[in-house]
């Protein structure tokens, strides 16, 4: 009665286009991680979010025991959800050789 | 016109197309329009701007909004080539930085951007702002509010538990775009409000939950309206208040609420203002729970000891939007914002022919 047959339908093709968005190359490089944690200055960004401060406290301690750093700097966002402000991410790039960015919930 | 967007070639069903989609993770669970080079071509006629132009890098993956990806995006959804223009701008406004799209699409926090477009090119295309606005039932609404779905997943790359973080999701995020209701309005509406000549046609969107409801059936007054819209925005589990600065509000009065509130003599400013002061929640009751201990508070607001004391929870009546939408009954809603993402305004671009097709 003029109805197709799912063998005709499917043997037709259509052409479809990607909707998936392509991000532009960009260069950036990052300076390599130490291999060698002694005498550096380490870094945490503290995301605001419970216990969070708590954790940085512990792991700066047992990296600066264990692994011989030398300083451990603590900074902290306004608040969870907002990009740190930029005098606290250019402090940090300026104190520290590495710098761990947090998140706890 | 030149397209660039990889091609796939699919057995021409409806269900092999849709099978295809979701197998890629390239829908949001809905059977979508195919995107062919024909119906992108067509939806980009609809506006001024070459295909490979981009509006910026969409988060959370950093992926530029092309005005062809963005085409590709709203045929999928449904779009007719007249929505596309609403589309584009809303883009635009998601990308300024005051949206913080990037915390919007991948907070755990189940927020979406709320589109709301006034003036006339709601009218011309149908855009929908009487009984049922949020639908559904309204191709405007429906397809403009999904194609910025599509565009969040696809070009931003916002999936569900990968970069979309949202613990629980929600129904707004597969939608979310009204117009105001401007006939049944009894003050000016949002784009001349904001400064807009009225005729020209404006995009908010608002990085906001899905709408409170507001059931007030029996105040004659302003007061006791107004009343009920505070107690529904003032509560604990609410994000609005913990990041003071950021908390924005937006009341979706129904006319007979607004008709009330207006027939007792209140400007839109004054409702603001009551609002304002009274959608409050005293301090013992925020030591309850909900973001206590990692709120952001100005001093002021740090100081206080008494727990009787009543907090506000946006900083100012300006932080409050009020608008009106909707069609018969008693009821309103409020929609508390993301606390981090500022409403942003932008008047329809890009439209050919004039855009108006009144």
């Amino acid at each position: 009665m003029g109805r197709e047959t799912p063998s005709m339908s499917e043997s037709r093709s259509i052409r479809v286009l990607s909707p998936v968005g392509e991000a532009r190359p960009s260069v950036l490089t990052a300076p390599a991680l130490p291999s060698d944690l002694r005498g550096k200055t380490i870094g945490f960004l503290d995301n605001t979010k419970a216990n969070f401060d708590r954790l940085a406290a512990d792991m700066g301690e047992l990296l600066r025991r264990g692994f011989g750093v030398q300083d451990v700097v603590h900074r902290r966002k306004a608040n969870a959800s907002s990009p740190a402000a930029p005098e606290i991410l250019e402090a940090l790039a300026k104190a520290c050789d590495l710098v761990l960015a947090g998140s706890a919930d | 016109m030149t397209l660039l967007s990889e091609i796939l070639e699919l057995p021409d069903s409806p269900e092999a197309v849709f099978s295809a989609f979701c197998e890629r993770e390239w829908c949001d669970g809905l059977p979508i329009i195919p995107p062919t080079l024909e119906r992108v071509e067509s939806m980009l006629g609809a506006v001024a701007g070459d295909p490979q132009e981009s509006l910026g890098a969409l988060p959370p993956l950093w992926r530029e909004a092309t005005l062809e990806k963005l085409a590709v995006n709203a045929v999928m959804a449904g779009c007719l080539p007249a929505h596309f223009p609403v589309v584009l701008t809303a883009v635009e406004a998601m990308l300024d930085p005051a949206f913080n799209l990037y915390g919007v699409q991948a907070t755990t926090h189940p927020v979406a951007p709320l589109l709301i477009l006034s003036g006339p090119y709601a009218r011309a295309i149908g855009m929908h702002g009487g009984s049922g606005c949020f639908g559904p039932g309204f191709r405007a609404n429906a397809t403009i509010g999904r194609a910025i779905r599509l565009i969040l997943m696809n070009v931003g790359g916002g999936w569900p538990g990968r970069h979309d973080m949202a613990t629980q999701g929600s129904p707004a995020k597969f939608a979310y775009a009204i117009a105001e209701n401007e006939a049944a309005c009894p003050w000016a509406p949002l784009h001349v409000e904001l400064g807009y000549a009225p005729d020209q046609s404006v995009v908010t969107v608002f990085g906001g939950e899905a709408p409170h409801n507001v059931n007030d059936h029996v105040s004659t007054g302003a007061a006791g309206i107004l009343h009920t819209v505070s107690d529904t925005a003032a509560t604990l589990g609410s994000n609005v208040k913990w990041y003071l600065s950021q908390s924005q509000l937006l009341l979706v009065l129904g006319p007979e609420h607004a008709a009330t509130i207006a027939g007792d003599g209140l400007s839109k400013g004054e409702v603001k203002r009551f609002v304002f002061e009274h959608a409050r929640l005293p301090l013992g009751t925020l030591k309850l729970g909900g973001m206590w201990g990692i709120q952001d508070w100005p001093e002021w607001m740090r100081a206080v000891t008494d727990d009787r004391t009543l907090l506000p929870i946006v900083a100012s009546p300006e932080e409050i939007f009020v608008i009106v939408a909707g069609g018969a009954g008693k009821h309103s809603a409020v929609v508390p914002n993301s606390t981090f993402s500022r409403a942003v305004h932008r008047p329809l671009t890009r439209l050919l022919n004039g855009g108006h097709r009144e």
